[in-house]
């Protein structure tokens, strides 16, 4: 397969709508991920805080067509001073919503869980638990991982809440198994990068993790069941650092970002592909048939500045999803990723939305898509559970029909001047979805 | 203090430093403020990115920038960013940048958008700084102190490049990538220790170009006007 470039195009695309600016952190503010399960956003930032938002959502009523009727609001519900010594530089959630994890500068990784609210509230006047979020917090921090040498710079739970994964400028990534009673306990370390290591992140669809290196490479590990955690390949091409990474839905394609200002897409070729192209299969284990991932596209001239962040999403039905990109030149761009036309064919990337100046002056450190709704994801015949936590922090289900196509077109994007901004994909770029 | 034979360069070869720029604003406008040293906190910590309030300051897909801003920006040329650095001191020895011919005007570059088809929307500086020699291992150290001063001293709006200058040091890439990315650089300034030498480098920099006597006569100047001399 070549290398298509994706060059812009002389047609601009419509701008992303602008659904809330929040004021965010006293600082850089590093990286957003939106709770998979609640309607929690979790930001953290240079501050060292890690801030929680609650969105909501009212519409017409039920029946009622989303699109134009729908508002979207967010609000503060929590401030967590994490007690990290240092700048907290990246948050991820556990699949299950319940768990949270921070990296941060001081070389650990904190585990954060939410206490009952009889626990860390206050009881009011009628006997009943009333929690204080701003003054007692209800995140409380359950562990700290140590081990790291020097910054920590990402972490990552995995698609079944089983293992995370952290990465540091030691070089090194490490891989910690998520045991019942709520302990970490580390399987690997991975020294396998020359530089140190900007971003971990999973495959949605097996026990595969990629990282991304100031070294400009891309590494894929795998675990061997007789043996231990061993990097099968390094994908090579950009030309600075890589620093940011996002599988694709299917788990067949993977997204990253660099400073050499491109998005490369890397395709995975399975093993009766491999064949066909005279390549030898990699990785291939006990359970798992061997495979090879090559360089596809290379969006190329969007950006000016280094790319600093892509999150690959679901989309369309029949596309390989969403992917959005940003970076120091403060622009937003947002790609449907169709399938490729013919067998030997690259996926192609359309610009359907983008914006210039997303957060001003600043540059843009992360951007990240909505949370799918359950029914969608595992395609289950359940109705759609979104537990919304509303002003008074009850759970309620959201039940209706119309919460089935989920958040999923809702994007968020973290700034150096510690602002969160969430963005909507207009509707006109969706087609006749 | 270092012993002379443990510097790197025990003998830097000083230059003359050319007169201050005329124009160099010791008196400064309310919109100016951000050029006037006296406004920044000499001993914040770690450099924070000013954002202004985002409300205002915001262009979004053509609305129109802060005008400010915009007014700023327009004043901005090589020269006036090379005052900005001029006065910085080597980490080793007591002698401005300048006197090193570490930095110089010709080697700073501005854009500002519509400079030139396909300039960025953006103004962007570079700056190029030459070691005083080819193993200088205080250039990365050199180089840090230049990406706070133009950090604290430009407007956000400014994208800053800081590169060694073609050809003067043997670890030219692997510096300009460090001195470039600014996760590494972020950590770097968390350090206390390195923040207080960075911090050192920066003391005099608001001399622009001023020697220390005349710095200090006028600082007596102002005593006066103020009312506060004997």
């Amino acid at each position: 397969m070549g290398e298509p470039s994706s060059t812009p195009s002389s047609s601009s695309a419509p701008p992303l709508e602008l659904i809330t600016s929040l004021p965010g952190h006293n600082d850089r503010a590093w990286s957003a991920a939106w709770n998979p399960r609640t309607n929690l956003l979790a930001t953290c930032s240079t501050d060292r805080d890690v801030r929680l938002f609650s969105h909501s959502r009212s519409s017409g009523g039920h029946g009622d067509t989303m699109e134009g009727e729908e508002q979207v609001r967010f609000a503060l519900r929590e401030t967590i001073p994490t007690g990290h010594k240092r700048t907290v530089r990246q948050v991820a959630w556990s699949p299950s919503g319940r768990t949270l994890a921070t990296a941060s500068f001081d070389s650990t990784v904190g585990i954060w869980q939410q206490l009952p609210p009889s626990e860390s509230g206050v009881v009011d006047a009628t006997g009943s638990a009333n929690p204080s979020s701003s003054s007692t917090g209800m995140w409380d921090c359950i562990g700290t991982l140590e081990g790291h040498e020097s910054e920590c710079k990402s972490v990552t739970f995995n698609r079944n809440g089983t293992l995370l994964a952290s990465c540091s400028r030691d070089k090194s990534v490490w891989i910690w198994e998520v045991q019942p009673d709520g302990d970490f306990e580390c399987l690997s370390v991975l020294m396998e990068h020359s530089q140190d290591v900007k971003c971990v992140r999973w495959s949605p669809r097996e026990d595969l993790l990629a990282s991304a290196s100031y070294d400009d490479t891309i590494r894929l590990y795998l675990d061997d069941p007789s043996d231990d955690w061993f990097c099968y390949t390094t994908l090579t091409g950009h030309t600075s650092t890589v620093w940011s990474l996002s599988f694709s839905p299917c788990g067949n394609h993977l997204a990253s970002a660099s400073d050499d200002s491109t998005v490369r897409i890397w395709s995975r070729l399975d093993e009766v592909q491999c064949k066909a192209r005279g390549l030898q299969p990699q990785g291939k284990v006990a359970g798992r048939a061997g495979d090879r991932w090559v360089c596809t596209n290379v969006l190329k001239g969007w950006f000016g500045r280094t790319v600093y962040s892509v999150d690959w999403a679901k989309g369309r039905e029949g596309t390989l999803g969403r992917l959005a990109a940003a970076g120091g030149d403060g622009r937003i761009c947002v790609w449907e990723i169709a399938q490729p036309e013919g067998e030997e064919g690259a996926p192609v990337a359309t610009l359907i939305a983008s914006v210039e100046d997303a957060h001003g002056v600043s540059d843009i450190n992360c951007v990240s898509w909505g949370p799918m709704c359950k029914a969608e994801q595992d395609g289950g015949e359940d109705a759609a559970r979104f537990e919304e936590i509303g002003e008074d922090d009850d759970a309620e289900m959201g039940g209706n029909g119309s919460d089935t196509w989920g958040w999923n077109h809702l994007l968020a994007s973290t700034a150096d001047d510690g602002s969160l901004r969430v963005w909507r994909v207009p509707i006109v770029s969706l087609g006749s979805a | 203090m270092n012993a002379t034979a443990t510097k790197d360069n025990a003998n830097p070869t000083v230059y003359r430093p050319a007169a201050a720029a005329a124009g160099s604003g010791s008196t400064s406008s309310s919109q100016d403020w951000w050029r006037d040293d006296a406004v920044h906190v000499a001993d914040s910590k770690a450099p924070f990115y000013r954002s202004g309030d985002p409300a205002t300051s915001v262009a979004i897909n053509g609305m129109e920038i802060d005008g400010q801003d915009a007014e700023l920006r327009e004043e901005i040329d090589a020269d006036e960013v090379f005052d900005l650095i001029r006065s910085v001191t080597d980490p080793e020895h007591p002698l401005t940048l300048e006197e090193l011919a570490v930095v110089n005007a010709a080697h700073i570059t501005v854009t500002r958008p519509g400079d030139h088809p396909g300039a960025p929307k953006y103004p962007c500086v570079r700056l190029e700084f030459t070691p005083t020699i080819p193993h200088c291992s205080m250039a990365t150290l050199i180089g840090l102190s230049l990406r706070v001063r133009l950090l604290h001293a430009l407007p956000p709006a400014y994208k800053v490049d800081i590169l060694i200058r073609p050809g003067t040091h043997q670890s030219e890439m692997a510096i300009n990538k460090q001195l470039n990315d600014k996760e590494r650089v972020a950590a770097a300034l968390e350090n206390e220790h390195l923040f207080g030498v960075v911090k050192g480098c920066l003391e005099s920099a608001s001399r622009r170009g001023a020697t220390e006597d005349e710095w200090a006569r006028k600082a007596d100047e102002l005593a006066k006007e103020m009312g506060i001399a004997v």
